[in-house]
């Protein structure tokens, strides 16, 4: 259970978690908010790095790609085009709903720890696979790949095809609403 | 049972990510200015994604990394929505300020 100094995975796993931690801090706390999307932006960063730590490295790279990429450039273009001022009054230790809030997200992340300490799960050896295979009837009759990125992209298209076509028809949508909703209503506008 | 990924113990990722997942619901609480809000919910996103690739990885199954792959695209779509409801917001209203904005209340 405790963790093991000697292993560089695990010194490069404190790192990360630190720099994950105190920039997440950083976006919450800090009332300038393009200084927030910075930190978000190097959050993002740190998560990707312990996806790598973990070996996920298809998940490490779309992290990178995805969301400091695109989502946070969406973000500081919105920042930007609404020239947002600081938060003037960040009142937090003065309003009464606030503290309240705050003392039962401490209540809910101390019963997450525990329970996550306490989690003995029976199934699974901790040995990360790194392979899929699929039975197919037809004329190819088995699937077989080796390697992290090809055992995703196999399992997309055999076991989620249909969640994935899904989501290009959900992204099409999201895409024309968000033009629908930013458009400049013309009729109001005169 | 100690299960490791690279060494390091499960219930590290579950903790990290416990701790993230906190830290979002304190800003959506907490801040008043949108955009942050918008933000704070993009960080309790990544830390179900940490779990879901913990899991992934302790129980040797490659379905949970897909499902994270999911989550992003969802992700994507929802800042495309979420960020125009707030040009359009501050359009009309010229604040972003959530508790300036009582469009609804009766």
């Amino acid at each position: 259970m405790t963790l093991d100094l000697e292993n560089p995975q695990s010194i490069l796993f404190l790192a990360f978690a630190g720099v994950c931690i105190g920039s997440s801090l950083a976006v919450i706390l800090h009332k300038n908010p393009v200084i927030s999307a910075a930190s978000l932006v190097l959050s993002f960063f740190a998560l990707a790095g312990i996806y790598a730590v973990m070996n996920a490295i298809f998940i490490a790279t779309m992290q990178v790609l995805v969301y400091t990429g695109a989502i946070m450039v969406l973000v500081i273009f919105v920042i930007m085009l609404l020239s947002l001022r600081e938060e003037t009054n960040l009142e937090i230790w003065r309003n009464p709903i606030k503290q309240t809030a705050i003392v039962l997200v401490m209540i809910v992340y101390g019963s997450l720890l525990i329970s996550a300490m306490n989690y003995n799960p029976e199934i699974g050896n901790g040995q990360p696979k790194e392979n899929y295979s699929y039975e197919i009837k037809g004329p190819v009759t088995s699937v077989n790949v080796k390697g992290n990125t090809a055992s995703i992209g196999a399992s997309t298209f055999i076991d989620y095809l249909l969640p994935f076509e899904l989501v290009s028809v959900l992204l099409t949508a999201a895409v024309i609403g968000a033009v629908v909703i930013a458009k400049r209503d013309k009729l109001n506008q005169s | 049972m100690n299960i490791n990924i690279s060494g390091v113990p499960l219930t590290y990722y579950l903790s990290l990510a416990g701790a993230m997942f906190s830290i979002g619901v304190l800003g959506v609480l907490l801040r008043r200015n949108a955009v942050v809000i918008f933000m704070s919910v993009e960080l309790m996103l990544n830390s179900v994604n940490l779990v879901f690739i913990a899991f992934s990885k302790s129980m040797g199954n490659i379905g949970g990394e897909v499902i994270v792959f999911f989550v992003m695209a969802i992700a994507a779509a929802e800042a495309a929505v979420g960020l125009a409801i707030v040009i359009a917001i501050h359009r009309h209203k010229k604040t972003v300020f959530v508790d300036e904005i009582n469009l609804l209340k009766w």
